[in-house]
């Protein structure tokens, strides 16, 4: 069987041979059609992929943060169950519950205070500090976010070792408001992250949890994982635990999300020229059993029957769209050398410093499934395109079609 | 006593329009005989071979090869027929242009599912056979008409076929070369014994056959 494939194939190669101009404009339609396709979404893959690097490299990729699900109208607290269960997902290196609650300064700024166990500032954090250290377990220490460490320098004058006033307001029975004074000490100001610990104050949770604030549960769990591999599937695990899983993974899921949209709209439009080159076939084919109509009627007589006609004619439809695909997904390549190759250094020179990564990097990326898949397409709607054909083909009768003068 | 080749009853063949091309043909023709069937144009010669190689079907009577009656209803079997019982010979050659003169000859076996290697063999003792050994390679239309007609002679006998039909197999050759052509399908008779039924007009060709069964107006006459 397959070696008659290989003589059909043979024997579609000579037929197609005999039509050299017909079958080359037909082939350059497909090929015009999958490179169109292969170009629009090597694009869109490489913008995908620049967006996504730039996340990975710009931000803390491995640190997820799993929050509290809302369920109605109320925020359903941590509880040390489920933080030990999200601390235990696979892929976790280190995890720590955390608190959060909101206090002013004297000087009226509002500050984020999260409180974490004094271990996790290494394991789970990785803080790295400008100034200072880390606070120690059970102390009234405190942690400066490099934003808000600036800020409370540059207006309160506040400095690494000189106590701080935080100031929590609640309301008596009587509400009015009460407003409790804490005293803390910065000890230590973190680098800029590039994240929101930029903004918090870092406290003991220990220390957290005293002042009040939630009660009977963490406001979260902080989780690093063990790679950028594993922050994908744990943000799965997190999600299974009824919780809702924060972090810079969500730019890329929004980035993956966005650039699906775009590649599929650029690959309906380029598609559409793919179509054009299905019809191209079916137009050929259709002529091409025309002309050859007394062949087909002679094949029948020493003995093909009406399959071994249907499996001839697919299998030139086949040939085309082969020949096409090949052609598309080397015009495609060309086209992503090309965009490469010219447009980096056009788009750089125009929009200046920000477009000046896609200097060294890849705009268009042409990957093999990529290459594979336009390939398939084109054998795919080649055979489709022929189905007509054949199946007229396979349906002539013999006698008229002897007889007939082509 | 072995069955008849070839034996039909009551044949007839109605064309939409009212055209009747076979009129109750009666024939029987035994294993390895050379019939002539000659008859003016439109007698019905050409549409009773076209029924007796399983390309057109009869609207009445039957059809018996070797004792077994053919269903025209059944389109394997009319295929299996003409894959393995009958071989073709046109008026107009009707070889594949694409094709050499072996691979022409070989290609009825393409269908066969037969290994290249056998048929390709096959096609060049046939090609021997009937005097081309050196024209293998050559394209059709580096053929001269004689010579065509000789590659699909050899093309009917490649699937050893025991009966062979040829449709005016000399009507577009010089009378030179008609000649040779029966000659050729004489001998090809008696060294293999083929059962070979010839439709021709013309009465002197006719003189190569065994015997002739005249036709006219969709009627086997005397």
């Amino acid at each position: 069987m397959t070696i008659r494939l290989l003589e059909f194939i043979e024997l579609a190669f000579r037929q197609l041979f005999r039509r050299k101009v017909r079958v080359i404009l037909t082939v350059a339609g497909i090929a015009i059609g999958v490179a169109a396709l292969v170009g629009t979404v090597s694009l869109g893959e490489g913008i995908r992929t620049q967006a996504v690097e730039a996340i990975r490299t710009q931000s803390d990729l491995t640190l997820i943060e799993a929050l509290p699900a809302v369920e109605g109208n109320t925020l359903q607290l941590v509880t040390a169950t489920k933080a030990s269960a999200a601390g235990s997902l696979p892929g976790i290196k280190a995890s720590a519950p955390l608190v959060r609650s909101t206090f002013a300064t004297r000087g009226q700024t509002y500050v984020q205070v999260v409180g974490l166990p004094a271990g996790s500032l290494d394991d789970v954090l990785i803080s790295r500090f400008q100034k200072g250290r880390g606070f120690t377990a059970g102390s009234n220490e405190v942690v400066l976010g490099a934003s808000l460490g600036q800020k409370l320098q540059r207006y309160e004058g506040a400095r690494i070792g000189d106590p701080l006033v935080l100031i929590r307001r609640t309301y008596d029975a009587a509400g009015r408001p009460v407003d409790n004074e804490t005293r803390v000490v910065p000890v230590g100001i973190m680098e800029e992250r590039g994240d929101d610990f930029d903004q918090i104050l870092l406290m003991d949770l220990s220390f957290a949890l005293s002042l009040g604030g939630d009660e009977g549960g963490y406001s979260g769990v902080l989780l690093r994982t063990t790679g950028p591999d594993q922050v994908f599937p744990v943000a799965g695990g997190i999600r299974a635990l009824g919780l809702s899983p924060r972090g810079s993974f969500e730019q890329i899921e929004a980035v993956n999300r966005m650039m699906d949209m775009v590649v599929i709209f650029l690959g309906i439009f380029a598609g559409l020229s793919l179509l054009v080159g299905g019809l191209m076939i079916a137009s050929t084919m259709i002529t091409s059993v025309y002309e050859r109509t007394r062949e087909i009627g002679i094949a029948m007589a020493v003995g093909a029957s009406e399959g071994d006609v249907m499996e001839m004619i697919l299998t030139e439809c086949a040939v085309l769209g082969c020949i096409g695909g090949i052609c598309g997904d080397l015009l495609g390549i060309l086209f992503a050398f090309i965009l490469n190759t010219l447009g980096g250094p056009f788009l750089a020179s125009r929009f200046g410093d920000a477009f000046a990564g896609l200097l060294d990097s890849e705009i268009a990326l042409v990957t093999w499934p990529l290459l594979a898949g336009g390939l398939a397409l084109a054998i795919g709607l080649s055979l489709v395109a022929g189905l007509y054909p054949a199946w007229k083909a396979s349906r002539l009768n013999p006698v008229e079609a002897i007889r007939s003068g082509r | 006593m072995s069955p008849p080749m070839v034996e039909t009853r009551q044949l007839t063949r109605l064309y939409p329009g009212g055209v009747e091309a076979l009129r109750g043909v009666d024939i029987t023709i035994g294993t390895g005989e050379f019939v002539a069937i000659v008859g003016r144009s439109g007698s019905g010669k050409s549409t009773l071979l076209n029924i007796l190689g399983g390309i057109d079907a009869p609207t009445g009577g039957f059809v018996s090869i070797r004792g077994k009656m053919l269903d025209y209803t059944n389109r394997k079997a009319l295929i299996a027929h003409r894959r393995t019982t009958v071989g073709f010979v046109f008026q107009q050659f009707n070889l594949i242009p694409s094709l050499t003169a072996r691979e022409n000859v070989e290609y009825p076996l393409l269908f066969s599912y037969r290994p290249a290697s056998e048929r390709r063999k096959k096609a060049e003792v046939l090609l021997a056979t009937v005097g081309l050994a050196g024209r293998a390679s050559h394209y059709p239309g580096q053929l001269s008409g004689g010579e065509q007609q000789r590659v699909a002679i050899a093309r009917a006998l490649v699937s050893d076929a025991p009966l062979i039909l040829a449709d005016e197999p000399t009507g577009n050759l010089d009378s030179a070369t008609s000649g040779e052509i029966f000659s050729l399908l004489r001998s090809l008779n008696k060294e293999k014994g083929v059962t070979l039924i010839v439709v021709t007009h013309e009465r002197e060709l006719a003189d190569y056959a065994d015997r002739t069964i005249g036709m006219k107006d969709g009627r086997v006459v005397a």
